[in-house]
């Protein structure tokens, strides 16, 4: 429909590689703010600018490219923690899986019958991708914060879904979303912290005192 | 009715106001009596709206953006009766904390906010006809939740804070993509203010795409199911459960699932139209059921400690609920009963075993020997919750399980109904074997029993006693509440 908005999902798609590629934490972070941003932008770029979007668009952008990177850097400073990312899985791994997980979302895509007003038709299987990615993310990482990371380009994933197939959800729901990732990554930032003081790592793995 | 309807957004309003002004409290005393006080007084106002909803149908307020039916008003009543509970226990549990120093006024200032801010997020999921809003809700109980696991901050506390904040987020988050699959396929025929309202979507004019809708719901079961417990997705739950104050931990296994499962339960009726009526989404239901039944039975048998037992069983019950919703009729009956019979018998049983714990100075079951002497009323309200728990004959979850295998047997699900009764045997099993030492053999060391006063009797034995009268006649304006509540998940009586 319109080239800037598949620009935006090609950088959404772009940074997540690159998320499932990086080694330094304190980058996972910078590149996690340029996915948010693009996430924002995508709003914008669609053609169609009521002041609903424009608004929800400015916010999406001030947190998730400004407020969230902020937040995580400052738990990640405090931390004495090496700033390695520490996989599970290595990082040309991940970067493999990466592109299984974007074949899956397109063949997904196509096996969903098609629908109605979809701004483009890289909406459905970028967003999906982005889901599971996350994900994946999430599983494969050892701190953290690079969890957090992951539930957030989950989030970034289901924003993209929503703009992209239903533009018309109230504002009072999207906004009520919207506060309700700010509130967990904010706990999610209070969490790292204490976990930090009490056990002096943020390693997640070795989170390991409670079994059966 | 428009008088009446602003009852509800005040129930949401009115604790989100109280979260507040408990953080101005004078003493950690005065905050739990106070808020026991309040909570009493809301469970009042809630009492008024759900006795509105029984007699006169329907209420709704803002343009249909709060709306409280049956299904919900039975669910609200049940979280009041668990919330008053909690709050009530809360004064017993903390006293010798507070009088060690342990519970400090900042503590206990945070624990009150935090407690009336979960209170009226879980209202909002109850009272909220949007769909998205009820998701704002359902998350929003996580999020204020979280820091109630740890209020006495131990690494295994942060720990179980860590996990069940990550799950339930994460769950929580594909439940979203749920919901909004299916306003994308809703919003062909509704507007975009209506495309997320139930009372619209219920509209048999709303064409549904079954496809969509299908996807959606798995979304939807999987996001739900993991803050409703339900296996394979319960990891959390156990840690959740026997890290937390035992308040906290009575709250979250009495009304907290439940909430989440009340999220997935709105939803039945939307597949069921979309589906045309196949019972697809109930065959997803009866499934899941039977795996958290299976998975809650063998893990109660290896435990040790208490609460984890607890939690375990809590596993087991929203499994049998899940299973009742899935195979529909009497069913149906069967798992709102029991939905009932779960929360107070859960929240009783673990307010004894977090006072059992501070007697002992330990949730281990092997250490715990001769409650039964040692405490009669706290050890005598644990061994009955157990009992009540594992389906003992006059207790009312005998009733209920009884009614989900006869569902089963009439739907001749033959094997659901064998794996069902399979588990619950090995429940009754599990517990059996460690309630028995931990109520009569004789202790190594007495410990030395905490003071009990006579109004504790009433927070142990009313809740029981209700349990055991359940169990033996279930009163007209009850069944008919039940009935009301089925009907809305279209079982017609």
């Amino acid at each position: 429909m319109n080239a800037w908005t598949d620009i935006m999902l090609v950088v959404l798609i772009l940074t997540t590689f690159w998320l499932l590629g990086s080694s330094r934490l304190a980058s996972c972070i910078r590149i996690c703010a340029i996915q948010g941003v693009a996430t924002g932008l995508l709003g914008v770029v669609g053609g169609g600018i009521t002041i609903r979007v424009a608004a929800i668009s400015l916010a999406v952008i001030v947190l998730k490219g400004l407020a969230f990177p902020w937040l995580l850097s400052r738990a990640l400073r405090e931390s004495n923690t090496s700033h390695e990312v520490q996989p599970f899985v290595g990082y040309v791994a991940s970067l493999l899986v990466g592109v299984v997980i974007l074949g899956l979302s397109f063949w997904a895509d196509s096996c969903l019958p098609s629908l109605s007003h979809v701004a483009s038709r890289l909406v459905v299987p970028v967003a999906f991708a982005l889901l599971i990615a996350g994900l994946f993310l999430i599983v494969a990482r050892k701190t953290a914060v690079n969890q957090v990371l992951g539930y957030l380009v989950m989030e970034n994933g289901i924003y993209t879904f929503g703009f992209g197939v239903v533009r018309e959800i109230p504002a009072l729901v999207e906004l009520g979303v919207l506060m309700d990732v700010f509130v967990a990554v904010f706990v999610m930032g209070i969490a790292i912290y204490r976990i930090n003081r009490t056990f002096d790592h943020i390693d997640s793995d070795q989170l390991t005192l409670l079994k059966g | 009715m428009i008088s009446a309807g602003w009852i509800l957004p005040a129930l949401v309003a009115a604790p989100a106001i109280l979260a507040g002004l408990s953080l101005l409290a004078r003493s950690p005393r005065a905050a739990l009596r106070v808020g026991a006080a309040a909570t009493a007084a809301l469970a009042l106002a809630a009492g008024c709206a759900v006795a509105q909803v029984f007699l006169h149908g329907p209420l709704q307020c803002a343009g249909g953006w709060f709306y409280l039916d049956a299904l919900s008003a039975y669910h609200l009543a049940i979280l009041m009766l668990v919330f008053v509970l909690c709050s009530c226990f809360a004064i017993v549990y903390f006293r010798e904390e507070i009088a060690a120093g342990h519970f400090t006024r900042k503590l206990a200032r945070r624990y009150q906010s935090l407690w009336f801010g979960s209170l009226a997020a879980m209202n909002l999921v109850l009272v909220s006809n949007n769909l998205g809003v009820m998701w704002v809700g359902v998350e929003a109980t996580t999020l204020l939740s979280a820091f109630l696991i740890c209020i006495h901050a131990s690494p295994q506390a942060l720990e179980a804070m860590w996990k069940y904040l990550l799950m339930c987020s994460v769950g929580v988050a594909l439940a979203f993509a749920g919901i909004l699959l299916l306003a994308a396929t809703a919003s062909t025929s509704l507007s975009g203010h209506d495309a997320l309202l139930w009372t619209r979507l219920m509209n048999p004019a709303v064409t549904l795409n079954p496809m969509l809708v299908k996807v959606a719901f798995i979304f939807l079961v999987v996001g739900f199911g993991t803050k409703a417990g339900l296996a394979p997705m319960h990891s959390w739950l156990p840690d959740a459960h026997s890290q937390s104050p035992s308040p906290v931990s009575a709250m979250f296994s009495g009304i907290l699932l439940t909430t989440a499962m009340y999220g997935i339960l709105r939803y039945i009726p939307l597949v069921e139209r979309a589906t045309g009526n196949t019972g697809w989404g109930r065959e997803v239901l009866v499934a899941l059921g039977l795996l958290s039944v299976l998975v809650g039975a063998a893990f109660v048998i290896g435990q040790q400690d208490v609460k984890r037992l607890l939690a375990y069983s809590s596993v087991e019950n929203m499994g049998i609920i899940t299973l009742g919703i899935g195979l529909g009729g009497v069913g149906v009956y069967a798992a709102l009963l029991h939905t009932l019979n779960n929360s107070l018998c859960k929240s009783v049983s673990f307010c004894c075993a977090g006072r059992i714990g501070q007697i002992y100075g330990s949730l281990d079951m092997r250490r715990i020997k001769g409650m039964l002497k040692v405490s009669p009323l706290w050890g005598g309200g644990l061994l009955a919750g157990l009992m009540a728990l594992i389906g003992v004959a006059p207790f009312a979850l005998f009733i209920s399980e009884f009614l989900t295998v006869r569902a089963a047997w009439n739907q001749a699900a033959y094997w659901p109904m064998g794996l069902l009764l399979f588990g619950l045997g090995l429940v009754f099993i599990g517990v059996l074997r460690k309630a028995i030492p931990m109520a009569w053999e004789p202790p190594e060391s007495a410990p030395k029993p905490l003071r009990t006063y006579r109004a504790e009797a009433l927070l142990v034995w009313t809740p029981l006693a209700l349990l055991l009268l359940l169990g033996l006649w279930i009163p007209r304006p009850l069944g008919a509440m039940i009935a009301q509540a089925a009907a809305v998940l279209g079982v017609t009586p």
